[in-house]
C-alpha cells in the first residue's frame, strides 16, 4: 500500500489535507503565496476594473444596482458599507435566515440594517431547509448544506425578481484561505464554479434525496434551485468577489463594521477558537468546523491562525500553540441542540461523524475521536 | 530561623515575604513591635514610599531607638531594601532635609534629571565585589531590578558596590551585620534570590 | 547599562482575564486558566514586569480585584503594577497590601490630581505608573479616560506634559486604535512623543509578536514595551520571544 505524507504549510498551518490546496517548492500553501502576490498586484488597475464594472451597472433610475449578502457579520457589512458609501452604489442587502440563529448574530444584523441599509430577510421554508440541512449532514457531512444552497439559489432568484444583475460576495475563500486558485485572476465567475467548488458538486444529490420524500413538492424547493442557463442569460447575472478588487483584510473589515455598522462581538469566547468576532450567526457553524476537523485534521483555530499569520500579527510558532489548544473541540455544549435540531439520537448523530472522520488521522478514545498526530509534525499515512 | 520584616505601614512587603517563604524560611513575621524584632534572628527593613513619611512613621513607632539597640549595640543582622537602605543613611533631601537612621555613612540625593529619565527603573548591572558576604558566589557583574528617584552616595569605604546611571551610586553596602541594597532582590529573579540566600546564610 | 524591559499586561474583568481588541473585551479564562497557560510562577525568565488592570464594567470591586492580584503574585518574583478604578488612598493602599509593587492610575490623573499628589507623598513617584489611552481622529491624537470611553479636550502632547508635571514615575502610553490588533506599535506617534518627555516611557497597543516588540524596543528613549495579547503569547510564546530579542542583540536583561 502506498503511503501519503501529511504536512503543514511552512508559513501558516494549512494542512496538506485541505481540499484543492496547492503548495510551492518552499512548502508554502496557495493562500500564503497569494498573500505575497497581493503585495505586487496592481490594485490600482483592479480598482479601475471595479469602477468600470460599477459604472456599467450603476442605477440611473433609483433602482437597486447590486446585491450584497449579509449576515450582520463583518465581511458582508464591510462590502455593503464600501459599495454604498465609498462607491455610491445602491445595494440591496439580503440575508438568508439560517437555522438555529444565534442571538448575537440577530442583534448584529439589526444593528447593520439600522445603520442605514435596504434589506430583505429571506426565509426559505424552514421545514424544507431543516430537511436539506439534515440530508446534507448525512450525505455530505455538511451540517448546514441547505443554507449553503439557499445563499446562492434564493439570492439569485431575488436578483432575478428585482432585476438586479450584479451580486457581490465578500472574499473568495479558496484564494484567500487555501484551495482552488483558478479564479484568483477572474473578476467574475459563474454558476458552474459555484456548484462545483462551493457546493462540492453535491447539490443535485441532496435535492434528489429530498425529492424521495413524499411530503415535499417541487414548489417547496423553489428557493433551493438554480435557474437554468436561459433564465440567467436573460437577466445577465454577474457574480463577483470584493476580494478580487482590493487586498482583502478581514481584520480591517471587522474594524470598519464595528465603527460603522454596529458590529458587536461575543464577550464569551468560542470553545473552538481564539477569536470572538467571526461566524457568530448560527449554532451549526461550530459543527461545520468540527466536521472539517474530523475530515481533514484542522479546525477553526487553524483557519483563524492562518489569517493572523498572513496579516503579520502572529508568528507560526505562536499560532501552533493556539492550534494545539483549540482545534480539537468536540462541541459538548451544543450536542443536545444538534440532536434536537436533526431529530436524531446520539447514536445516529455519532454514526454520521464516524462516516466522515478520517481514520488515518483519528482514533476513537472514550467515544470521542482524538488525533493521532501532533499539529505541525509531518507524518505518513 | 525567624526573619522579621520591619513594618512601618507603607507599601508592599508581600513580595519580600513570599520570596523568603520560597527560600524555605518558615517564620517570616511582619511587625513593628520591639519585642518581636528583638526575638527575630534577622531583620529586613523594606521600603516603598517617600523618605520623609517613612522616617516619620519609624520614629512615631519608636523603631529608630529599637533598631539602634539591636543592630548597633547588638549584632543582629539587618538588610535594608531600596528606601529601607536609604533610611539607614545619614540624611536625604527627599521631602525637604530629613535625617536618617545613621547606620551607614551615606547621603541620599535626587538623581539629576537633565540627561536622565527619572525614576531609574528596570534591570541594571551592578559591579560586584564577590569577596563580600552578600555576593558570595557571584561573578563580576549581575543584573538587579531598581526603581527609585533618589540615590545614595558615599565618600567613605562602606564596602559598597556600584551601579551606574548617569554617575555611579551605591547599589549595596555591607558592614558586619548591617547591609543594604538599593535594588529589589525580591523582584530580581535568580540574582535576587541568591543575594537573599547569602543574607540568610552568611550574616 | 540600564536594560530595556518587556512587560506583560493582564486585563481583568469580574473574575476573568480578557483579550482586548480596540478596548472591546473577550473573556478568555480565569486564574486557573492563566496559571495553566502562562507560568508566571517561580522564576519568570521571560518577563521584566507584570501589569494587571481592572476593567470590570460593573461597579469596580477593588477588594475582589486585590484578592486576585494577591493570588497572582504568589511566588512571582517580578514587579507587579496594578490599577484600574483607583479613586482613593484606600483603593491604592488595598492594592499595595495585596502585593502590588506599583499602582497604575488613569482617570484619576485628570479627575483627581490631588489624589495623585498625596499618593506620591506616601508611596513615592517610582510607585506610580500613569496610564494614558489615546486614539487618532483626523490627524489629532485624542486622549481618553474611563476605559477609553470619555474623551478629554487636551491633545496628547500637552496631556503628556501635564502628567509629567504631576511627578509620576512612569508613563504607560497605549494606542486604542492598535490595541489587540497585532498590527504592531504606533511607531510614528511613539517616536514623536518619546522626545517630548523626560520620564520612563512604556509603550503598549499593537504588539502581536516578537518582531513588533523589537521594533518598539529599538526606539530611542523607549524604556519598556508592553503587550496584552493573551492569545498570541500563550504557552511558550513569551520565553521564545524574549530569547529571539536577546539573540538579536537588544539590551534587555538576560537571567540565566
Amino acid at each position: 500500500m502506498s503511503t501519503m505524507k501529511i504536512f503543514w504549510c511552512k508559513n501558516c498551518l494549512n494542512m496538506s489535507t485541505r481540499p484543492r490546496i496547492a503548495f510551492d517548492k518552499r512548502g508554502w500553501c496557495n493562500a500564503c503565496q497569494w498573500m505575497e502576490e497581493k503585495k505586487t498586484v496592481d490594485w490600482e488597475l483592479r480598482k479601475k476594473e471595479l469602477n468600470t464594472l460599477l459604472d456599467k451597472y450603476r442605477s440611473k433610475n433609483g433602482n437597486f444596482d447590486c446585491i450584497t449578502t449579509v449576515s450582520g457579520g463583518k465581511d458582508g457589512s464591510y462590502v455593503s458599507y464600501v459599495l454604498k458609501h465609498k462607491y455610491g452604489m445602491n445595494p440591496l442587502a439580503i440575508t438568508v435566515r439560517p437555522a438555529l440563529a444565534l442571538e448575537i448574530g440577530d442583534k448584529n444584523l439589526l444593528n447593520f440594517i439600522y445603520s442605514g441599509y435596504n434589506h430583505i430577510h429571506l426565509t426559505p421554508n424552514p421545514l424544507v431547509l431543516d430537511r436539506l440541512n439534515k440530508y446534507g449532514f448525512i450525505e455530505k457531512g455538511f451540517p448546514y448544506y441547505g443554507w449553503l444552497i439557499a445563499i446562492m439559489t434564493a439570492v439569485i432568484k431575488t436578483a432575478g425578481n428585482f432585476k438586479i444583475p450584479l451580486i457581490f460576495y465578500g472574499e473568495d475563500g479558496e484564494v484567500e484561505y487555501g484551495g482552488s486558485t483558478e479564479s484568483k485572476n477572474n473578476a467574475l465567475y459563474d454558476i458552474n464554479y459555484m456548484k462545483r467548488v462551493y457546493l462540492e458538486g453535491g447539490h443535485e444529490k441532496v435535492l434528489e434525496r429530498i425529492r424521495q420524500d413524499k411530503d415535499i413538492t417541487e414548489a417547496d424547493l423553489a428557493f433551493f434551485k438554480f435557474p437554468d442557463d436561459h433564465e440567467i442569460s436573460e437577466i445577465g447575472l454577474s457574480f463577483t468577489h470584493m476580494s478580487y478588487f482590493e487586498p482583502w483584510d478581514s481584520y480591517r473589515n471587522y474594524i470598519v463594521a464595528k465603527e460603522n455598522c454596529g458590529l458587536t462581538e461575543k464577550e464569551e469566547g468560542n470553545t473552538d477558537t481564539f477569536t470572538n468576532f467571526a461566524q457568530n450567526d448560527q449554532a451549526l457553524y461550530a459543527l461545520h468546523a468540527y466536521l472539517m476537523y474530523l475530515k481533514f485534521g484542522f479546525g477553526r483555530a487553524t483557519q483563524d491562525a492562518g489569517i493572523e499569520i498572513r496579516r503579520g500579527s502572529m508568528t507560526r510558532d505562536q499560532a501552533l500553540n493556539l492550534v494545539k489548544m483549540y482545534d480539537n473541540a468536540y462541541p459538548h455544549d451544543l450536542i443536545e441542540t444538534y440532536l434536537d435540531y436533526y431529530q436524531m439520537t446520539k447514536e445516529e448523530f455519532d454514526s454520521v461523524l464516524d462516516k466522515y472522520v478520517n481514520r488515518s488521522l483519528f482514533e476513537k478514545i472514550d467515544g470521542i475521536w482524538q488525533p493521532k498526530f501532533v499539529p505541525g509534525e509531518e507524518f505518513e499515512i | 530561623m525567624t526573619v522579621v520584616i520591619v513594618d512601618y505601614g507603607m507599601g508592599n512587603i508581600r513580595s519580600i515575604k513570599s520570596t523568603l517563604n520560597y527560600l524555605g524560611v518558615q517564620d517570616v513575621i511582619v511587625s513593628f513591635d520591639p519585642k518581636v524584632l528583638k526575638n527575630g534572628d534577622k531583620l529586613i527593613l523594606p521600603g516603598v514610599g517617600s523618605f520623609g513619611k517613612a522616617i516619620a512613621r519609624i520614629r512615631e513607632r519608636g523603631l529608630d531607638v529599637c533598631l539602634n539597640e539591636l543592630v548597633v549595640n547588638g549584632s543582629k543582622p539587618i538588610l535594608g531594601i531600596c528606601l529601607g537602605m536609604q533610611l539607614m543613611g545619614i540624611s536625604s533631601n527627599e521631602d525637604g532635609i530629613n535625617n536618617g537612621l545613621g547606620l551607614v555613612k551615606g547621603l541620599v540625593t535626587k538623581f539629576d534629571n537633565t540627561h536622565l529619565k527619572i525614576p531609574h527603573v528596570g534591570f541594571n548591572q551592578v559591579m560586584i565585589n564577590n569577596k563580600l558576604k552578600l555576593y558570595n558566589g557571584f561573578e563580576e557583574e549581575a543584573d538587579f531590578y531598581f526603581t527609585h528617584s533618589y540615590k545614595m552616595t558615599s565618600s567613605y569605604d562602606i564596602s559598597q558596590c556600584h551601579c551606574k546611571y548617569g554617575d555611579d551610586f551605591v547599589a549595596s553596602f555591607e558592614n558586619n551585620n548591617i547591609a543594604g541594597v538599593q535594588y529589589h532582590p525580591e523582584l530580581s529573579q535568580n540574582n535576587g534570590l541568591h543575594v537573599f540566600r547569602n543574607f540568610l546564610e552568611k550574616f | 547599562m540600564l536594560r530595556k524591559r518587556i512587560i506583560f499586561t493582564l486585563i481583568y474583568s469580574d473574575g476573568f482575564f480578557m483579550q482586548s481588541r480596540n478596548f472591546r473585551l473577550q473573556k478568555v479564562g480565569n486564574l486557573t486558566w492563566l496559571e495553566r497557560n502562562y507560568r508566571f510562577q517561580k522564576i519568570a525568565f521571560s518577563l521584566d514586569e507584570l501589569i494587571v488592570l481592572n476593567a470590570s464594567k460593573n461597579v469596580k470591586s477593588m477588594l475582589q480585584f486585590a484578592e486576585t492580584v494577591s493570588e497572582l503574585v504568589n511566588d512571582v518574583f517580578i514587579p507587579i503594577a496594578a490599577g484600574g478604578g483607583i479613586r482613593s488612598e484606600e483603593d491604592a493602599e488595598m492594592l499595595f497590601n495585596h502585593g502590588a509593587d506599583k499602582i497604575v492610575l488613569n482617570s484619576a490623573l485628570f479627575e483627581k490630581p490631588e489624589l495623585v499628589e498625596s499618593l506620591i507623598k506616601i508611596y513615592g513617584s517610582q510607585s506610580i505608573v500613569a496610564s494614558i489611552d489615546y486614539k487618532k481622529s483626523e490627524g489629532v491624537n485624542e486622549v481618553y479616560i474611563n476605559d477609553g470611553i470619555t474623551k478629554i479636550d487636551i491633545p496628547l502632547e500637552e496631556y503628556l506634559k501635564y502628567v509629567e508635571s504631576l511627578n509620576v514615575g512612569e508613563i504607560y502610553l497605549n494606542s486604542i486604535d492598535k490595541d489587540g490588533t497585532g498590527f504592531g506599535f504606533d511607531l510614528e506617534v511613539i517616536s514623536e512623543m518619546v522626545t517630548k518627555i523626560k520620564m520612563p516611557l512604556i509603550i503598549a497597543g499593537g504588539a502581536g509578536n516578537e518582531m513588533h516588540l523589537s521594533e518598539g524596543l529599538k526606539i530611542n528613549g523607549v524604556s519598556a514595551v508592553a503587550t496584552a495579547n493573551l492569545f498570541n503569547f500563550i504557552g511558550n510564546g513569551l520565553p521564545k520571544a524574549r530569547k529571539k530579542i536577546i539573540d538579536s542583540g537588544i539590551n534587555v536583561a538576560n537571567w540565566t
